[in-house]
Order: structure tokens, then sequence, then C-alpha cells
């Protein structure tokens, strides 16, 4: 009922997972990807984005008071987990995070949109708008403004959006970011904060 | 606009003004164009304020993991009950109409997962689990089973098939016997907990329902605590947080003495629940006020109008046990036994 846009697509997705073998289609499509291939990104995104849930709701059932559940830990798990890890170049690797990132940001972006739009449009009766979470819309909002801002940032800069998408969507450290964009520490560091500068800056016109 | 060009000179300016103490900076931006001096300043505002990338999306993250745990579906389990429908959701959780093994009807409070991260959440859930269970009275909503299951803390209890006391007074006008009765009954369950050393503490009229055949039934001892020392709640304006409109929080039944931050006392739940019948019976509430303010002043110095000047036709010595309630010092009010007694006396007659 929290998700209710995003539970179809989901279900849908997961049905696809278990009908053909993640692991090897993953695989696969980082060679590909590696060979340049580049929509191989394109079909490996419904797979991570389908495992990006799945451990989600598993990690969450196993342990519901770990309140500290990262992106990035998911992120992880689910490289274990989809790539053939003992097989996978440094490149692969890169790639997987790369496409687990976007995966995220696409997650949290549809979650904030469904949410924003249940508060607008709940209809079920005995259910007080009032009660529903501020923090969470609050937040929300943010997510969905970003995330347009962040639109375009990538026309401006992709490299930019990119380091973006990686540390606030992904979780990732400046290190892990640094080493799945290949670039240096430095590079990260000074991305991120010209991104945050103009991202906020963006931010603030569109809500004047 | 030349803007793949001018974006580079906008990121080395940016930089260099960042590497210089911010007193130095001036002098840099001076030598700029206009155009150039005018975007990098505006982006070194903007690296000043504490914006939304500061910390990690957590909120959304928590509530993403949780709407896929919680947000029960008909035909999911929770211990040995099965889930029909969802019926209201609160700050505190939602509330499934679900069934046991026999297929008896019972209400099934779930906390939301994302808000066990407060550990006041889980206080207040598993205060009302134990408070309510330890009290057996007709006239309080039973407890029948407490517990943490895969879809978060629960409180599965007794199904009350009926409205509250706040869609009754928004449907329309209470009969005078009708209010007597239901605040005779909504006494003897006070009496209870009393006896039993257990204060409810929110006693409101969206937390006293009257079940489809006649009896009332107290609920929600979320905040109830045995006797003693106690502070108002920091959100006890309600959930909405406003003031404006119903004003239907819980500040409007809150005594003085809460108020200013004392100890509630037995007296305490008296006033809340004279604040309700006088609303039940009078049609208005006894301290309703357009702001915050008003309401405070009502409740602290405003005198209460006898129910018999906005209602005519009340028994004389109901509105003087009810007015008693809602003395501004605790002492002053009646106990919730003596509250049977009277409502007994006036409302005994009309029925027989």
């Amino acid at each position: 009922m929290a998700v209710t846009e995003l539970q179809p697509t989901v279900a849908i997705l997961h049905s696809r997972v278990s009908e053909t073998n993640p692991q090897g289609e993953v695989t696969r499509l980082l060679a590909e990807w590696s060979s340049g291939d580049q929509s191989a990104l394109n079909k490996m995104m419904p797979l991570v984005y389908a495992e990006l849930h799945r451990i989600a709701r598993r990690a969450w059932s196993q342990q519901p008071h770990n309140n500290t559940l990262q992106p990035t830990a998911l992120i992880n798990e689910a490289y274990l987990k989809l790539a053939n890890v003992e097989n996978a170049s440094f490149q692969d690797r890169c790639h997987f995070f790369a496409v687990a990132c976007k995966a995220m940001r696409q997650i949290l972006v549809n979650h904030a949109k469904s949410r924003l739009s249940e508060k607008r449009g709940y209809g079920m009766a005995h259910v007080s708008l009032d009660d529903v979470q501020p923090a969470v819309h609050q937040e929300a909002a943010e997510i969905v403004a970003l995330h347009e801002a962040l639109e375009a940032l990538h026309a401006v800069d992709p490299r930019k959006s990119m380091v973006v998408e990686m540390r606030y969507f992904g979780g990732l450290s400046i290190e892990e970011t640094a080493e799945a964009m290949g670039v240096s520490t430095r590079t990260v560091i000074r991305d991120w904060r010209l991104a945050r500068s103009w991202l906020i800056r963006e931010m603030n016109r569109e809500s004047s | 606009m030349n803007l793949p060009a001018s974006w580079e000179e906008i990121e080395r300016l940016y930089h260099e003004a960042l590497d210089l103490p911010p007193g130095e900076r001036n002098a840099l931006l001076a030598r700029a164009s206009p155009e150039l001096r005018k975007e990098v300043e505006s982006l070194l505002e903007a690296d000043s304020e504490a914006g939304v990338l500061a910390a990690p999306p957590s909120h959304v993250v928590a509530d993403l993991l949780d709407g896929q745990s919680s947000g029960l579906a008909p035909g999911e389990r929770v211990a040995d009950y099965e889930v029909e429908s969802l019926i209201s959701i609160g700050g505190m959780g939602e509330v499934y109409l679900a069934r046991d093994a026999q297929g008896t009807p019972v209400a099934l409070k779930i906390l939301r997962r994302h808000l066990i991260v407060s550990a006041h959440a889980v206080d207040r859930f598993e205060t009302e689990a134990r408070a309510a269970s330890a009290l057996r009275h007709p006239n309080i909503v039973t407890v029948f089973q407490s517990g943490e299951s895969p879809a978060g803390l629960f409180i599965a209890m007794e199904w009350v098939d009926g409205s509250t006391f706040r869609a009754i007074m928004n449907a329309g006008r209470v009969e005078i016997a009708q209010a007597m009765d239901w605040g005779g009954q909504a006494a003897r369950a006070l009496s209870a907990a009393h006896a039993a050393a257990i204060l409810h503490r929110d006693i409101k009229p969206e937390n006293v329902m009257l079940r489809k055949d006649g009896v009332v039934k107290i609920l929600d001892f979320g905040l109830a605590r045995d006797e003693g020392a106690v502070r108002p709640e920091p959100n006890s304006m309600g959930a909405s947080g406003t003031i404006s409109g119903t004003l239907s929080g819980t500040l409007l039944y809150m005594p003085p003495e809460i108020l200013r931050g004392e100890t509630a006392t037995s007296a305490s739940d008296m006033f809340s629940l004279g604040a309700v019948l006088y609303e039940l019976t009078a049609g208005q509430h006894p301290f309703a006020g357009e702001t915050l303010l008003d309401v405070f002043e009502a409740i602290e110095c405003r005198p209460v109008a006898p129910i018999a000047s906005l209602r005519p036709g009340v028994p004389p010595e109901a509105d003087g046990l009810i007015l008693r309630m809602l003395d501004r010092h605790p002492e002053g009010r009646p106990s919730a036994r003596e509250v049977c007694d009277v409502l007994a006396g006036v409302s005994g007659p009309e029925k027989s």
C-alpha cells in the first residue's frame, strides 16, 4: 500500500528474474558493456533494480531493528549475488556499481513520487492525511526536486551528476566513488562540492 | 549563450575562490567578467547553505524498506491472525480488521517499522499493550495478544463494531439521556483503571467508542502510566500539529495542571472526561478557541458556561457534576466513582 505505484513493476521484474538466470545474465551483460555495447546497460537495469528490492525486503525482515541499513550495503550484496565475482574484471565491478547506483536512484525517486501522489490522492475512508509522516514527505519532495535538478546537471556536466548519483543515491564513500568512476579522490571531492552548490542553487530557483 | 566554455571558467574560478580565505575572495572575483562573477558568487553562496545533500535520504530509504514489509494485504498473516482490511493509519501505526483462527474479528494494531527508530514509539506501544492487558473491564477494550512479527510490533485487541464519540458528535446532536449513560460507562472504566493505579492520560472523543449495542469502550492506553510523575507529550497538540479547524488534538482535553507541566493524577483523567461529556451534551467544546493561545487561556482562566445555558433540559445534578469535573484545581474534581454514582442517578429514572 505504501508502494502502490512501485509494486506492480517490481512483481513483473521479479518474475523475469526468476525465469532467467540473473547471475549469468548480469555477467554476460557486464562483458558486453565492457566490449562497447552501450545497450547492455539498459538491459542490466531491470535485473539490478529487482535484486536491490529483493535484498532490501529480506534484509529488513531479518534485521528489523537495523536502522543503519544503507543503500551501499544493498548494492554490495546485489553485486555479490548477481555478478560472477571470481571472474569479473575490475572494469566489470565499476560498471556494476554505476548501474546499481542508477537503479538505486530510480527506486528512491519512484518511491518518493508514489509517496507524494499517495498523499494527494488518498481516498481511503477513515485514513487521516494529517497522520502521514511529515519527515518522509519533506524528504520525498526534496528527492524528486533533486532528481530533476540532477537531470539538468547531467546536460551540463555528466561526470558531476554521476558523482552525486553514486554518493547520494548509492551511498558510496568518496573512495568508492573514485574507484568506481576511475578518477582520483580529489576529483570526486571537487566535483561533489561544485555539484552540490549548483544543485542547491537550481533547487532554490525552482522553489522561489 | 556559450555554456560549455563558460562552465569550465566557472568551475576553475569557483575552486580558486574556495581555496582562498573568505576575506580574499572578493579581490579574485573582481577580476572576472560580470557574468562569470555573478555565476560563481551564486554558487559560493549555495556552498555555504546546509542543503538537502548534507545527509543521506534516510527517511525515504527507511520508508521504502518499511513499505515493503508493512502495509499488509488481505490474507496476510500476523501471528495467528489473518488480515482482512485496513481500517486506519495513524501516527503510531496501522489498524487492521483481522480474524483469529476461529474466525472471530479482532483489531490488529501494527507499529510501522520505521517508527521503531524512536524508542518513544516502542515505549508507547508496549505501554498500551501492558496497561490494557492488565485491565479487564467491560468498558475497556480487551487486549488478546501482543508481540513481534515480521510485519512489526503488533497488538491484537477486541474488535469494537461501532463509532468513536468524535464520529457520533460529527453526525449530530446526542440525546441528553444517552450522553449521561455513556458518561457513566466511561467513568466506570476509569474507576476500574484508577483502582488499579493506572491513568489513561489521553481521554478524548477519538479514544472512546460506542459499540452498536450501546456499550462504551475506552481505547488507546498508549499514554497510560502508573500513577506518578508524568509530562505532557511534546506532540500533545495531536498528530496534525495544527490548532486550526476542529482542533482535534489532545490539547483541548488536557487539564491545566498538565499544561503547566505538573504531575498527572486520577483527577487529570476526570478533567478530560469532563471536557468530553460537556462537548457531548452541550454540543460545543468548553474551551474552544481560534488559536493555541486562546485555548490555553480558556483552559486556565475562562469560566465555563453551565451546559443548561446551551442545552436546556440537562439535569442540574449532571450539569453541576460536569462543571466540577472541569474544576481548574484537581482537588475540586469528583472521583470516577462519584461520577458513576451521580450519572447513574440521573440517567436511571429515564430508562425505567
